[in-house]
């Protein structure tokens, strides 16, 4: 059964901008799966707003909807849509807004609950669910008003790989029940098993197919030299007043020109980890960590350390690229044609002048990295730069990685999934625990 | 358009339970007002009687575990400072009008500062949604949600940007000079944070029908049902 | 859908925007509550944040709202001393300098329009402060004498305040993040 249908669709973000769809052509049955791919900045939020109806700017071309058709949208970041804190709170709220009776929503609720598999009280708080049950809520939020379509934005990269797991079943789930499923995403190979369609959406328009860049750039295999810059006793991670986080029973060493990666779970502690070593993660029990022979503290290692943390997009604020670049080195005194030079040499050139809050999320994602590159750190530390960014994307974080590990710096990246990388060391976090491989140098192709 | 109607604020939640958590709550708010002002307008006489309610109110608050260092440490810089003009410009004779005046002062505070003891601000946050648009309601709830979320924008943002070099360490802040750093680099993009942070959370509360009902209808945990 | 054509009230998304200036500003004022006396300090948050509001959305009255949830979510949280005065803390500073927009017009350069409705605002404080202080059975000229270093001390945080706005909108707008019609050309 036709559920929704686009027809030749054209949209752009005002008259003199470029078009973001071009002639779009799009149908949605009862119980189909579409999963579409494309670069970052490519327009796939939009599509899904614009088939949920919620797009308020105008667009030319023909949207059919059946009679009554309801589209449930759950989007990315789940810190911004999780409204209430009880889960039951949560997925009530369409139903209050909808002004169901308070006796009919429980049944409800509790029906929405069942259907993405999530059986907790419907009093327990948000916060104690773990992201991949909060991504679950965020969905039974939706199916509560029993919409025909479900449109997901991206849920790869937000979830481990228990939660995508779980996601699946629950796709598995719905089509089954007859509801179409819409979603977009950078990594359409996890989701082979439950999707029937696959499209491209590139430079606004819609294909058949997995949008697939291929890359080209290699890590480069380095040797760990001396002089070590990092040193940890074993040591328990707690935060004050709470449990132990985790805990590394062997001593941790990384040394010149290693690229360590941190693997481990949502929640985990990768990220406080990655902070404490920059000496800015505060309520820890102080940590035996020394480095570059001196124990960490917010601001003593000036150039020497760069951090970036997640959505780096977060700290952009110069007019240009080229001043967001070149802060850092005024700031440590540095020349200043450091910063055109690394843009040349990532090809970025053309962008030097654009400020960098027009950028599309990957481009902002790599000025933010470049802007911590051009100062030539000794450590840097990197807290999932992976997320949300495409194979060209990917190709110039693995360029600024080999040039800064040819220059002698180490490289610490975390993650949530095990990369193909020519890592020296993987530090890995399960069950509570740090535990390290050291891996065989090899160069590989990565990706 | 906004209906103009109510909606129980979903603030620090846990709703209040019963109906007479709430009445409570708005009796206590309504005298609380009442004392406060009274404390201004009531004559000398009248005084001496809402001193001794004030004064059940401060051992009530005491009992509930109040602070109330904050307060006394206030009032008696107030009362040195109110009595250290007088000496200078009426040269310490109508010392005791300035006592009476700060004396006045701690009473219109200490029913304020009893309300923030003794009821929950969840308590506090339903009466004010019952009086409140259910837009507004709305808002201030999913503020107070956000809260955390924001202050670690904040910070995040902040170390971020001294470790890029900025001149923001708390001993650099101490030159104004280096509050317009402070400006260009934490405030601005933290401001571009809460503007996409306002978009999301729109369109998150829109894609659940938020507004499309002028009465909207309210959820309580099943254990209020109990 | 509502919020698109709301013509009487904030869009949804204003409103939101609105909504976490004013609890940023009510958790910010009680994480930097200078213990010295130092009267006047919160005037810089207030000014700051409710011309940022004013700024970003656009339109007269957002002050008078960013003030009145100000006052609300105190009064909820519990901040500051405490009880319903601090929503009238709040809220008359917040309601004076949207007056005061109201009269001005547009008759000074945004700059100093800014500071001059930071101190209007200003002087709404330190007149509460006044009256209070009259209520109270002050002196007069007891009375005057504090709310003109109660003046003093908080003009200089509200010009500070209100000078470290425009910068902040200047580049919201010229990163093209206010899609409104706004007061920054």
């Amino acid at each position: 059964m036709r559920l929704l249908e686009l027809d030749g669709v054209n949209f752009n973000y005002g008259s003199l901008e470029p078009w973001i769809f071009r002639d779009l052509t799009l149908c949605i049955e009862s119980g189909s799966c579409h999963c579409i791919s494309g670069p970052t900045g490519s327009g796939k939020s939009t599509l899904l707003r614009l088939l949920s109806g919620l797009q308020s700017r105008p667009f030319e071309g023909g949207v059919y909807r059946r009679r009554g058709l309801l589209c449930g949208l759950v989007m990315q970041d789940p810190q911004v849509q999780l409204l209430r804190q009880t889960v039951g709170a949560e997925v009530a709220f369409a139903l209050e807004n909808t002004a169901v009776t308070r006796d009919d929503m429980i049944p409800r609720v509790q029906k929405a609950l069942r259907r993405v598999g999530l059986f907790v009280a419907l009093d327990s708080p948000i916060g104690n669910l773990s992201l991949g049950q909060k991504y679950r809520l965020m969905i039974a939020a939706q199916l509560v008003s029993e919409p025909a379509v479900l449109l997901l934005d991206e849920p790869w990269a937000q979830l481990d790989n228990s939660g995508v797991d779980e996601l699946l079943a629950v796709i598995r789930a719905l089509r089954a029940e007859g509801m179409a499923v819409v979603m977009s995403e950078h990594n359409p190979d996890a989701f082979k098993g439950v999707a029937d369609h696959f499209w491209q959406l590139q430079s606004g328009r819609l294909l058949p197919g997995q949008f697939d860049c291929d890359h080209h750039v290699m890590l480069t295999d380095f040797s760990p030299e001396m002089p070590t810059v990092f040193t940890t006793d074993p040591f328990e991670f707690r935060y004050q007043g709470s449990n132990t986080l985790f805990s590394s029973p062997q001593p941790l060493a990384v040394q010149r020109r290693e690229l360590v990666t941190l693997i481990g779970d949502n929640g985990s502690g990768k990220s406080s980890l990655l902070k404490a070593i920059a000496g800015i993660q505060s309520n820890v029990y102080p940590l035996p960590m020394k480095v570059f022979g001196q124990r960490p503290k917010a601001g003593v290692f000036g150039q020497q350390l760069g951090l970036l943390m997640q959505r780096p997009n977060r700290q952009l604020f110069e007019a240009t690229v080229e001043e967001e670049l070149s802060f850092s080195l005024r700031r440590f005194g540095l020349p200043i044609d450091m910063a055109s030079e690394l843009l040349e040499q990532l090809g970025l050139a053309a962008l030097a002048q654009r400020s960098p809050h027009t950028l599309s999320y990957g481009q902002q994602h790599l000025v933010a990295l470049a802007s911590l590159a051009c100062y030539r750190p000794s450590l840097l530390l990197l807290d999932d730069p992976l997320a949300g960014l495409d194979s060209a994307h990917l190709d110039k974080l693995w360029m600024m990685i080999n040039s800064l590990r040819k220059d002698g710096c180490s490289v610490i990246i975390s993650c949530h999934r095990s990369l193909p990388l020519a890592a020296t060391q993987e530090w890995q976090l399960v069950k509570g625990e740090l535990l390290v491989n050291n891996m065989c140098r090899e160069n590989r192709r990565v990706g | 358009m906004w209906a103009k109607r109510r909606q129980p604020l979903q603030s620090k939640i846990s709703s209040v339970n019963d109906a007479s958590g709430l009445w409570l709550a708005a009796s206590a708010m309504l005298m609380v007002t009442l004392l406060s002002s009274a404390a201004f307008l009531a004559p000398q006489s009248a005084l001496l009687y809402l001193a001794l309610t004030n004064v059940l109110l401060l051992v009530h608050g005491l009992l509930c575990r109040g602070n109330i260092g904050g307060i006394l440490r206030y009032i008696v810089l107030q009362l040195g400072f109110t009595l250290l003009l007088y000496v200078v410009i009426h040269g310490g004779q109508q010392l005791h009008q300035g006592a009476w005046a700060v004396a006045r002062l701690l009473l219109a505070l200490l029913p304020g500062w009893w309300l923030t003891v003794v009821i929950k601000p969840q308590w506090i946050g339903e009466v004010l949604a019952k009086i409140m648009p259910v837009k507004w309601a709305f808002v201030v709830a999913a503020s107070i949600n956000l809260l955390p979320y924001m202050t670690s924008e904040l910070r995040d943002i902040y170390q971020l940007q001294l470790l890029r070099g900025a001149r923001i360490a708390p001993r650099q802040l101490l030159n104004p000079l280096n509050w317009y750093e402070l400006a260009y680099c934490v405030i601005f993009p933290l401001f571009v944070q809460l503007l996409k942070l306002a978009q999301q959370t729109a369109t998150a509360a829109r894609s659940r029908h938020f507004g499309s009902h002028p009465q909207p209808t309210h959820w309580r945990d099943p254990r209020s049902h109990q | 859908m509502t919020t698109a054509n709301d013509k009487t009230g904030f869009q949804l998304q204003d409103a939101l925007f609105i909504g976490f200036c004013a609890t940023l500003l009510v958790a910010l004022k009680s994480m930097l509550r200078l213990k010295l006396g130092l009267s006047g300090h919160s005037m810089l948050l207030m000014s700051f944040f409710y011309l940022i509001c004013y700024g970003s959305v656009g339109r007269k009255g957002a002050i008078t709202a960013c003030g009145a949830l100000a006052g609300a979510v105190a009064t909820i949280l519990g901040v500051g001393k405490g009880g319903p005065l601090i929503f009238l803390k709040f809220f008359v500073p917040a309601l004076a300098m949207d007056m005061a927009l109201i009269l001005l017009g547009t008759l000074l350069i945004l700059r100093w329009r800014l500071v001059v409705v930071a101190l209007i605002g200003c002087l709404a404080w330190s007149a509460k402060g006044l009256l209070e202080d009259l209520l109270v059975g002050m002196s007069q000229q007891v009375a005057l004498v504090r709310f003109g270093l109660k003046f003093l001390q908080g003009g200089l945080f509200s010009v500070v305040g209100a000078l470290l706005v425009l910068p902040v909108l200047r580049r919201l707008k010229a990163h093209d993040l206010l899609h409104k019609e706004t007061l920054i050309k």
